[in-house]
């Protein structure tokens, strides 16, 4: 049995339409004109206990409002979610207890006091038993390295200080399903490696279910074994991340450096096997498939243009892809579904 | 009930952790109770005129008022400590989307809004009443019986819920204008009317603090039973507490619920 089952959901928000200049704000006063926009549209999917799912998707998406309806903080404009047996909007305090969320850069920390007298109101808070508590401090103050934190302020901590507190207060009272909106952003790389570390262990000693946002796709790299693929209120991706790679997007992206360069190569040389992404006077970018061709020849390609100085490959990731699959639709506009729904369907 | 007294024990760690925050800012506790100092001291400067130019307020005399003024100073501070997290829910929570936060605990939202009371310097208000209160009574010569002692804490509390229960209901409007609560601040303007026996008033604010603000069970009927002066009311005010938190913990829950749905 799935521990988050997600039907046909639907979000729908009533914003107020303004209306512009002086006359417009008094008529807004009065009699405002709302604008329905619909942030989830109709999505479903089910998640089973101990997976680790990476929700992306652009900024308005729908991600968080997703994330808001699971926990319970918003009700659905229509459909049904189902959390660990509950329905979060309806029973909210009692599923409380079974989850933990951390979202972006609030803390649920008290500011002011050392972090160990919030680590304390948290289990008094969520009635963890003495033994648990003290277990869990000591696994999680030896992983995320808190050792020197506790004692200190919470004001006093640099942000991935913060942050490694966060995760740890988040996860104390063993939670069943953990949601991550945006837990690494703007912090240095050994941090985002210790949390991604800190996730992965725990899900694997405790089966913890854990739902992650993000925008470095690094974290979804490293931690998740699912994707799900959002873009304007629905889902166009659910399964595996490398079968989304496999599928979609298996190339190769060569970054050239060149000299003696003075035309755009792009428009004098045509290639349906490779496609040059970006070009200057000193680089370019070029982006092909190992079974159509290979570097050799590109480099033959374009040696009649300009000289060739130092070659970088590297294989795609997932990063890569997904810019594609947003370049798509900002290139061409909200008019032009068709050619996103194709990049869909070949997936 | 295991529900309630756990509930309770939460309320007291929130206040508790919260006084652990207040108290790290030394300097605004002690400007804080100053303050305070001189707000009292404007207001029973402004009683000690009044009675320099009459006998007495409606048959009451300027120990009798002193007495009222001392026994609403108490139930304000007990309130004021320990129900003040409600002013500024619209700045301190809305606004920032700090909210979420309190939404995501096992817990009812207002527990940990009232716990987070940072009023530190109402307590200076209880002290100061608590003290005209005492020595009003002994210039008074109130004989000063544990049954005294008992009603003036049981009714105090009572007198505190009251003005708690209120404050929720006003805090309402927080969901929807994200501002700190000024209609709070203008509800206790209205409550300056408690200050003074009600008869003094006409009809309209004589039903308004009795029956639809309920200010005159926080400090007149409890001050005029300590006076002697017998009178039934008193005793409907731990209804009317129980009753006013059941409609402002009703009413609460039904504006969280409108809040959730429109997702502002």
């Amino acid at each position: 049995m799935p521990i988050i089952e997600v039907k046909n959901l639907v979000k729908q928000y009533k914003i107020i339409e303004k209306q512009d200049g002086l006359l417009g704000y008094f008529k807004n006063l009065i009699k405002p004109q709302y604008k329905k926009i619909i942030a989830v549209n109709n999505i479903n999917f089910e998640i089973k206990e101990g997976e680790l799912v990476g929700y992306i998707g652009e900024n308005g998406a729908g991600k968080s409002t997703t994330i808001k309806m699971l926990t319970g903080l918003l009700t659905p404009t229509s459909g049904k979610i189902v959390v660990n047996g509950l329905i979060p909007n309806e029973k909210r305090i009692q599923n409380n207890k079974n989850i933990g969320a951390v979202f972006g850069q609030k803390t649920q920390l008290w500011w002011d006091l050392p972090v160990i007298e919030s680590f304390r109101l948290i289990k008094k808070i969520f009635k963890i038993p003495e033994n648990e508590y003290r277990k869990n401090l000591k696994r999680f103050t030896e992983i995320l390295d808190l050792e020197d934190l506790l004692d200190k302020q919470v004001k006093n901590l640099s942000l991935g200080q913060k942050m490694r507190c966060e995760i740890a207060a988040t996860f104390l009272h063993n939670p069943k399903i953990v949601y991550l909106d945006e837990p690494t952003i703007g912090l240095d790389v050994f941090v985002k490696e210790n949390i991604r570390k800190f996730i992965k262990e725990i899900n694997k000693e405790k089966k913890t279910t854990v739902i992650l946002t993000t925008h470095d796709l690094k974290d979804i790299e490293d931690v998740c074994d699912r994707i799900i693929l959002l873009d304007r209120g629905q889902i166009i991706y659910d399964g595996e991340k490398q079968k989304f790679k496999d599928i979609y997007g298996k190339y190769t992206l060569a970054e050239i450096i060149v000299s003696s360069k003075n035309l755009s190569v792009k428009d004098k040389l045509q290639s349906n096997v490779f496609e040059i992404i970006e070009e200057n006077e000193k680089e370019m970018k070029i982006k092909f498939k190992h079974d159509e061709t290979t570097i050799v020849k590109i480099m033959n390609d374009i040696s009649e243009y300009c000289v060739i100085e130092d070659i970088h490959m590297r294989e795609s990731e997932l990063e890569d892809i997904l810019k594609e699959i947003y370049k798509g639709a900002y290139k061409n506009g909200a008019n032009n579904d068709s050619i996103r729904k194709n990049a869909i369907k070949k997936i | 009930m295991k529900k309630i007294l756990d509930n309770i024990s939460l309320y007291l760690s929130f206040l508790k952790i919260s006084l652990k925050e207040i108290l790290i800012y030394r300097l605004d506790c002690i400007v804080g109770i100053i303050s305070q100092l001189i707000v009292q001291a404007v207001s029973l400067i402004f009683i000690f005129i009044v009675f320099q130019n009459t006998e007495n307020i409606a048959g009451w005399n300027f120990r009798q008022i002193l007495l009222l003024y001392g026994v609403t100073r108490i139930a304000i501070g007990i309130s004021g400590y320990c129900f003040d997290g409600l002013y500024d829910i619209g700045p301190k929570y809305m606004q920032n989307g700090e909210f979420d936060k309190i939404l995501l605990r096992p817990v009812h939202p207002l527990i940990s809004i009232i716990g987070a009371s940072r009023e530190f310097v109402s307590l200076a208000d209880f002290f100061i009443g608590l003290g005209i209160t005492i020595y009003m009574l002994i210039e008074l010569s109130i004989p000063i019986t544990i049954l005294l002692v008992v009603k003036i804490i049981f009714f105090s509390v009572i007198g505190a819920l009251i003005i708690g229960a209120i404050n929720t209901i006003f805090s309402i409007s927080s969901f929807w204008t994200y501002k700190s609560n000024e209609v709070i601040w203008s509800f206790y303007n209205i409550y300056a009317f408690a200050e003074y026996p009600i008869d003094i008033y006409n009809r309209f604010i004589k039903i308004l603090i009795t029956l639809i603000l309920p200010f005159a069970f926080v400090a007149y009927y409890p001050t005029m039973d300590y006076l002697g002066l017998n009178n039934y009311m008193l005793y409907l005010s731990p209804f009317i507490a129980i009753i006013l938190w059941i409609i402002a913990v009703k009413l609460w829950n039904i504006a969280l619920n409108k809040y959730r749905s429109t997702g502002t």
